[in-house]
């Protein structure tokens, strides 16, 4: 059904890891070595407070206009994994750091 | 060239416990310590030794008395464990008896660690992990781009291989390129902390193109751990190097194990490639660390960061020296071979030796495994591969080893099934091969059989064919 595929989709906050190469990253670098990117998703319904729900509240009573505010935590990395280094296809080599999520968690 | 030959010899391994077990010289110092007149003759000779050639001591009653009482003791005859807790304790305590017992300056010498018996599960275990995932029947696969692909999948080997080359590219200032003093501490870590299924693989990956060979040349970062302004002549550091305990004991290793030797098919000391494998490698991060010259694919040149020039009268000597790197047929055939090829090893060992080696030059070829045609024809099917095993008379001395005659038979198998898929097209062979290896690596926990064709039970190995001939006669028809 289709409730059923809507809570599959919306797991709970969690680390998830994809194999994929330096060049998909996207930072500009150019090399076909494989990483581990490690990134956090899924929901963080459990972990909505009252300051969510009074901020919400605040929002459509119009009393919060123009400001940009999340009223909704956010599943986000809580510590970055240790750097990755890797040759490029010139031959150079790169290291970079928090690129991969170690612990993730709603915030 | 007779020179050579009669030091390529192994090392006596005098006074070696029959059972193959020699305490550590950690240990034996401990219980030299323990007992008054070990303890106190051990200080004697050490004050003996300190400062005087081996003639001069033995000149003295006192010293010479200290010296037999000691050759009794487990201190004479302990040995040090690659990455062992305390080692570099372990290696003074061995050094400080065994530099001054040696006739001077020694061109070779013994090495203060423990004989390499473990060469068979690193092997198959690469053999096991690697073949599911290496796209070697892709003609583009880049072996070194894998290599670091799996490094890059796992946290240990990740983390370490990070560590030093974040650390080797450092820039310390515009003067200083980088700190090579941490840069070689860094990669020491690397390779003593990672398995070896990562880090051989990564440092004897086979290449079939530049950009691979480059790679390969790069692995260990060699503008900071190789490269230097000025190249020191090859004796000089050798000197440099035997002034560390450390460096000393890696350099006696790699001449122990990497030893060009005409008594073995192989070229290598004991036919043990897993022995020289890894004495290469022990020796990155000191001052003899060697590498790759060039990312030539068709031929490999090994060599520390030196040179003969300004040899003077010791040119010979130095040639010499720095040809057991440039020019050493064991460590040719050992270096890219079987890592990255699906056979645990393509080549290299013959046992019914009815083909010869192609030279040194065609290391490349060993490790792709497939473009070496050993024989040119080889009438015999499959089926006759248990009597040549049994007919197989090429063992080295040490029979007893039963590692070695393991070693040798699955070799055969997976060696003469290359060949006769030489003659058919490429993938068929590479898939006759996997499916060897993979049957190979299936018997190879079980101890029992393992045991049992040592005892020379041809039936066990009927067992073992078996399986492989339909596969091979199927290819065959095919």
């Amino acid at each position: 059904s289709r409730r059923k595929r809507a809570r599959a989709r919306h797991k709970p906050c969690a680390l998830k890891e994809l194999e994929v190469s330096i060049s998909e990253l996207g930072l500009g670098y150019e090399s076909d070595e494989t990483v581990l990117f490690r990134y956090c998703s899924g929901t963080c319904e459990a972990a909505v407070r009252s300051y969510d729900l009074s901020l919400k509240s605040m929002r459509s009573k119009k009393r919060i206009k123009k400001e940009k505010v999340r009223a909704r935590p956010c599943c986000r990395p809580l510590a970055y994994d240790d750097d990755v280094s890797f040759l490029d296809a010139y031959n150079r080599y790169y290291t970079v750091n928090e690129l991969s999520a170690k612990e993730c968690g709603c915030v | 060239d007779e020179m050579l030959h009669s030091l390529a010899g192994p090392p006596s391994p005098a006074g070696q416990d029959p059972h193959g077990w020699r305490v550590d010289c950690v240990r034996a110092n401990e219980l030299c310590a323990a007992e008054p007149s070990c303890s106190s003759r051990y200080r004697t000779l050490r004050q003996c030794l300190a400062g005087r050639d081996r003639n001069t001591m033995l000149a003295n009653k006192e010293c010479q008395v200290a010296l037999e009482v000691l050759q009794e003791s487990p201190l004479y005859d302990c040995r040090c464990k690659r990455g062992m807790k305390k080692e570099l304790q372990c290696l003074q305590i061995y050094w400080s008896i065994h530099l001054g017992l040696t006739e001077g300056e020694e061109f070779y010498e013994a090495s203060p660690y423990e004989p390499v018996t473990s060469r068979l599960s690193d092997i198959f275990r690469l053999a096991s992990i690697f073949s599911g995932m290496d796209p070697a029947t892709n003609s583009k696969s880049n072996h070194c781009l894998d290599a670091a692909k799996a490094c890059n999948l796992n946290d240990n080997c990740k983390r370490l291989r990070s560590g030093y080359i974040s650390t080797c590219s450092k820039e310390i200032s515009a003067s200083e390129h980088c700190s090579r003093r941490k840069c070689h501490k860094a990669l020491r870590q690397f390779f003593d902390r990672v398995p070896s299924e990562y880090t051989y693989r990564l440092l004897f990956c086979s290449c079939k193109d530049q950009a691979c060979a480059e790679r390969r040349r790069q692995t260990i970062v060699p503008s900071c751990s190789y490269e230097d302004k000025e190249k020191p002549n090859c004796l000089d550091l050798r000197n440099t190097c035997r002034t560390d305990h450390l460096c000393r004991s890696r350099l006696a290793d790699f001449h122990t194990n990497c030893q060009a030797t005409f008594q073995s098919l192989t070229s290598c000391p004991g036919d043990n490639y897993q022995a020289c494998l890894g004495s290469y490698a022990g020796l990155i991060g000191f001052d003899m660390t060697p590498n790759y010259i060039d990312a030539s694919t068709t031929s490999i040149t090994i060599s520390p960061w030196c040179s003969c020039k300004g040899s003077g009268n010791m040119e010979e000597e130095c040639e010499k020296f720095l040809r057991d790197f440039t020019e050493n047929p064991c460590l040719r055939k050992t270096l890219p071979h079987p890592l990255s090829s699906p056979c645990p090893i393509p080549t290299g060992v013959h046992p019914p030796h009815k083909y010869l080696l192609p030279p040194g030059n065609a290391i490349q070829a060993f490790g792709n495994g497939t473009d070496v045609n050993l024989s040119p024809k080889n009438p015999s099917p499959p089926i006759t591969l248990p009597p040549k095993m049994e007919k197989s008379p090429a063992l080295p001395d040490d029979i007893n080893d039963s590692n070695t005659m393991y070693d040798t038979s699955v070799i055969t198998t997976c060696t003469s099934i290359q060949e006769h898929g030489a003659k058919l097209n490429k993938s068929k062979e590479q898939s006759l091969c996997y499916s060897e290896t993979q049957l190979t690596t299936d018997i190879m926990p079980d101890q029992k059989t393992f045991v049992d064709q040592k005892a020379g039970s041809s039936r066990h190995w009927e067992g073992q064919i078996l399986p492989v001939v339909p596969i091979l006669l199927l290819k065959l028809v095919l």
